[in-house]
């Protein structure tokens, strides 16, 4: 036989076997395995975002001086405007202090706060999960809530030892309450993630809208986090009402799509919110058993 | 050479090409038999077998429509329908984990070396693990007092054997559910909102849970969270018995015909338990508010659970009914009622009506007892259901009740006599301590008479002698017939057509008082087997005793029909602008001027100075009739108390009636029983009445 044609058969035999054995494995290993694969990735991702960033910091220092001039003029007029915020900012936040007093009304801080660099998408699904370089190791767990800002950003699904993936807001596996902004009865709505298609704009859907909530004129209505599902701290924003809510016949509800903010679309950096207490839902990720 | 080869092949002799053809025509008539049998069943059968095949693999699920709301006159909802999140179980996606919890529990049963092995209990316990352990992760999530967690290790909440039902799988449902509709989700909580026992687990209304769920529960995996519509009354028991109530049902709107994939007869259709209008205008109005199924086509697995979903349909909402009906009146009207109490401080059966003069259309229509329909909207307890049957509270009085009308009749008394002509409205009547009749005497309420009493006097006080002389004069024939004329043997309430009700023609407040209308005269006493009619009948019957029986409703109409000078109210709880104000029947009282201005003048004195007195409303003059009739309450005798009236007396735009049982040991009495809760009633009215006039002069007050 030619010996090509012998060396082909061996190889596929050697595939065969590999398979089956991959499926006789205990799932322990199989599991141990996949782990494994994401730790020995992890250093990559972690190149892979650092030299992304080095890119960017080349490009930018490859610019004219004219350039670099006016970006610091423009920097210095930020800067500005952000001095000022900041002064207004702390004289509120002495007032919330002094009121706190007054009132002796002491809110423990629920949540400590992660700041985590993105190491890359998730090609699979492009605008729906990213991976983060914070892991285990920081401290994140879970279930907690990744902000932008005070934009929620999405939510870790799993943790490994030095990254996280996070399935973002317009991901599927994504699912919170929301108020919305013109709704003075605060119903709580409902915010999930809806698979689209590759090339399609990634949303998700905003459902039970009252029938009698109309979007305030002349702006698209904000959506907030309600605080009440114990995951996300309450006021955060979601995104906008786009293109107004349309009726379903369902009856007493309307929907709408959600307009993530723009940030998500360019995600750099992100705060993961861990909750000092862990909630039942966190040790429902974690597969405890509950017989 | 290779040609010869082949040609050796070949049969040379006669029989082996016999063999040959033999060969080649049974394999013919094979391919033609199979070609022919593929023609058969793509072409000809083809239908038939898509049918077939369709009822074997598919299934339609029919969904219910949300039930439209009802509206008071002002556009305030008075029901409407809330979200209800359940959380559901997908036993298609829970079968592995069944079959792995079966094969642990037998291997644990064969360990122990059990004698027999009853795998079907062991399957059914097997189910209930698997789903016990999901609805224990669903309390563990929605349960806030789960707070308490520390570090890293959470403190599940264990399940001890005393927890309460709504915590347990109910294994008869569970085994009814994979009996009857083993292919749709099997409910694990049937509202996250309320989920013990509709009380919400923290002290919000129940949106807390909802949130947890959401955002706490893996949105992957075989528990699903679903979102169906729940009917609300906002306002509680108000108008209860106008409003009706809704009970489940399983025959929803059947509009799968319309869809040319289902349309194979013998498929199987599931239905997901729907709600239908059990009383009150939920029922008269069914039809209306009931809306159009959702449908969805599945395909199924071979043993039985949905697979795939191939198309389906929303549902659609019922349509809206807008009663006439005003929500501020209504709550003072039973506010007004909610007072009246015996010693024992147990509420007395009551009812009141207002009336629209012009229209005839009900602004309000209380009840008491009542019930609160959002207790029966879901699932009733036979506790609360029970609680309903002995306080009598299903009882619309209303438009059900029949009580003799008392004094609150004299206004038909007097206006027969009028139109006989043995009276007039000046006439003075000498009115001592009682009348004799035959040989009895028929007393007068005030123990020395009220002496020379004329039309607008008799009418103050309620002077019963003058009745009886006057009803006697009149005569049994002309008193019946003009309490004929005046529709208190009519039935009352537009009968709804079949095709709104969606069943049988009724009332717009089903079921309302027909057959059991009496107005007695000497015919009906024969039938009756009461013997010869006598004059004391006629005495009695000319101040509303006796036989005659009408309801609260009918009298409101009476008072409306005077303030207007006709015959006839047609009521109506529907709002409708085009009302033209027509009312079917009614002719002019045939009163001339001076009767009519005397009888009406009356009704005004009544109120302002006589027997209604305690009702007066300084700055409203309006006019009123009270009564205080006798009835036998369990074998003892009692009062009932009654006043009607319309309001403003000058250019009457609300007619009203008010009915008071009373028990056997209280002082009851129509002016002071029933008029309070008739001056609640207008002291309501007026300000909305002033507002409209303010706010558009030609409308009202007319």
């Amino acid at each position: 036989m030619d010996p090509n044609r012998q060396g082909a058969r061996a190889s596929y035999v050697a595939l065969l076997i590999f398979v089956a054995l991959w499926i006789l494995v205990p799932s322990a290993v199989r599991r141990f395995n996949r782990e494994a694969f994401v730790e020995f990735q992890a250093p990559a991702l972690h190149l892979l975002g650092k030299s992304r960033e080095l890119a960017t910091f080349w490009e930018k220092k490859s610019r004219s001086v004219e350039e670099m001039a006016a970006a610091g003029r423009d920097l210095a007029r930020i800067n500005a405007a952000l001095e000022i915020q900041i002064h207004k900012f702390e004289d509120i936040r002495r007032e919330n202090v002094r009121l706190r007093e007054i009132t002796r009304y002491n809110v423990p801080a629920e949540y400590m706060s992660v700041v985590a660099r993105v190491a890359t998408r998730d090609s699979s699904s492009w605008w729906q999960r990213i991976v983060i370089r914070k892991g285990r190791n920081d401290g994140i767990r879970p279930g907690a809530p990744v902000v932008f800002g005070n934009t929620v950003v999405g939510r870790v699904t799993a943790v490994h030892l030095t990254t996280s993936e996070v399935d973002l807001v317009t991901s599927p596996g994504f699912r919170c309450t929301a108020y919305l902004e013109g709704d003075d009865q605060n119903h709580i709505v409902l915010v999930n993630g809806v698979a689209s298609n590759s090339l399609g704009t990634a949303k998700a859907r905003v459902s039970v809208i009252p029938r009698d909530y109309f979007m305030p004129a002349g702006q698209p209505a904000r959506v907030f986090t309600t605080g009440m599902g114990g995951v996300f701290p309450s006021r955060l924003m979601l995104g906008y009402l786009d293109g107004g809510t349309y009726a379903t016949q369902v009856g007493n509800f309307k929907e709408s799509l959600l307009m993530p903010s723009r940030d998500l679309y360019n995600l750099q950096e992100v705060s993961v919110l861990v909750p000092l207490h862990q909630n039942p839902g966190e040790a429902l990720m974690q597969g405890d058993q509950f017989q | 050479m290779k040609e010869s080869s082949d040609m050796h092949v070949l049969p040379s002799t006669p029989v082996d090409r016999l063999r040959l053809y033999g060969v080649f025509f049974f394999f013919l008539a094979g391919f033609l038999y199979v070609i022919g049998g593929l023609v058969y069943r793509q072409l000809i059968q083809s239908n038939e077998l898509k049918d077939q095949s369709d009822t074997q693999s598919r299934r339609v699920v029919l969904r219910p429509p949300a039930r439209g709301r009802i509206y008071d006159r002002n556009g305030f909802p008075l029901v409407d329908n809330r979200a209800r999140w359940s959380v559901k179980a997908d036993l298609a996606s829970l079968q592995k984990e069944f079959r792995a919890e079966y094969l642990r529990m037998l291997a644990a049963e064969k360990a122990r070396e059990a004698v027999s092995i009853d795998r079907e209990k062991l399957l059914e316990d097997a189910r209930v693990r698997v789903l016990q352990g999901w609805l224990n992760k669903v309390w563990f999530v929605i349960d806030e007092t789960n707070r308490n967690t520390k570090g890293r290790k959470p403190l599940t909440k264990l399940t001890p054997v005393t927890a309460p039902a709504e915590r347990q799988i109910n294994i008869t449902e569970l085994r009814k559910h994979l009996r009857e509709r083993r292919a749709l989700p099997f409910t694990l909580v049937n509202d996250l909102a309320f989920p013990g026992t509709g009380q919400a687990l923290t002290a919000d209304d129940g949106t807390k849970s909802v949130a947890r769920f959401i955002e706490q529960f893996p949105v992957e995996g075989p528990i699903r969270l679903e979102q169906d519509i729940v009917r609300t009354y906002p306002y509680g028991a108000m108008a209860a018995h106008v409003l009706g109530y809704v009970k489940d049902t399983d025959a929803l709107p059947d509009n799968v015909d319309d869809i040319s994939e289902v349309r194979v007869e013998s498929m199987q259709k599931l239905r997901y338990t729907g709600k239908t209008g059990a009383a009150g205008v939920e029922l008269s109005y069914n039809n209306v508010l009931s809306g159009r199924s959702g449908w969805e086509l599945w395909s199924k697995t071979s043993s039985g659970y949905n697979q795939t979903r191939l198309k389906y349909s929303e549902p659609e909402q019922g349509g809206n009914v807008m009663l006439s009906l005003d929500y501020r009146i209504q709550q003072a009207t039973e506010s007004g009622l909610a007072k009246l109490k015996d010693p024992q401080g147990n509420l007395l059966p009551a009812a009141a009506v207002m009336i629209d003069v012009h229209t005839g259309e009900i602004l309000a229509l209380a009840s008491q007892p009542s019930f609160d329909p959002n207790q029966l909207a879901d699932r009733v307890s036979s506790k609360y259901y029970d609680q309903i049957e002995e306080s009598g509270g299903w009882l619309n009085r209303t438009t059900q009740g029949l009580y003799p009308p008392g004094s609150t009749f004299k206004v038909i008394t007097a206006t027969a006599g009028m139109r006989k002509k043995v009276v007039d409205w000046d006439d003075v009547l000498d009115c001592g301590a009682f009348f004799r009749v035959g040989n009895r005497d028929y007393p007068e309420h005030e123990p020395v008479g009220y002496g020379e009493v004329n039309l607008d006097k008799m009418l103050a006080v309620s002077c019963n002698v003058w009745n009886y002389q006057i009803g006697i004069r009149t005569g049994i024939e002309a008193l019946a017939a003009e309490a004929r004329r005046f529709g208190l043997d009519t039935p009352l309430l537009q009968t709804v057509s079949d095709f709104e009700t969606g069943g049988q023609p009724m009332t717009e407040l089903p079921y309302a008082a027909s057959r059991g209308l009496v107005v007695p005269d000497r015919e009906y006493k024969l039938r009756v087997g009461a013997g010869a009619w006598t004059d004391g009948d006629t005495a009695n019957l000319s101040i509303g005793q006796g036989y005659l029986l009408t309801t609260p409703l009918h009298m409101a109409c009476v008072a409306a029909s005077i303030a207007r000078g006709e015959t006839r109210t047609a009521p109506s709880i529907i709002h409708s602008l085009e009302r033209t104000g027509r009312h079917p029947g009614a002719l002019p009282i045939g009163l001339n001027a001076e009767q009519l201005a005397s009888l009406r003048g009356g009704m005004v004195r009544c109120v302002e100075e006589g027997t209604a007195r305690v009702a007066r409303i300084p700055g409203l003059p309006y006019a009123g009739k009270t009564g205080t009739s006798e009835y036998f309450k369990k074998g003892e005798k009692a009062h009932l108390a009654w006043m009607i009236g319309y309001a403003p007396a000058d250019y009457p735009v609300v007619a009203f009636a008010v009915l008071v049982e009373g028990q056997s040991d209280t002082n009851t009495w129509g002016g002071k029983t029933a008029g309070p809760v008739a001056k609640e009633m207008l002291e309501a009215w007026w300000p909305i009445a002033v507002k409209a006039n303010l706010d558009d002069k030609p409308k009202a007050p007319r």
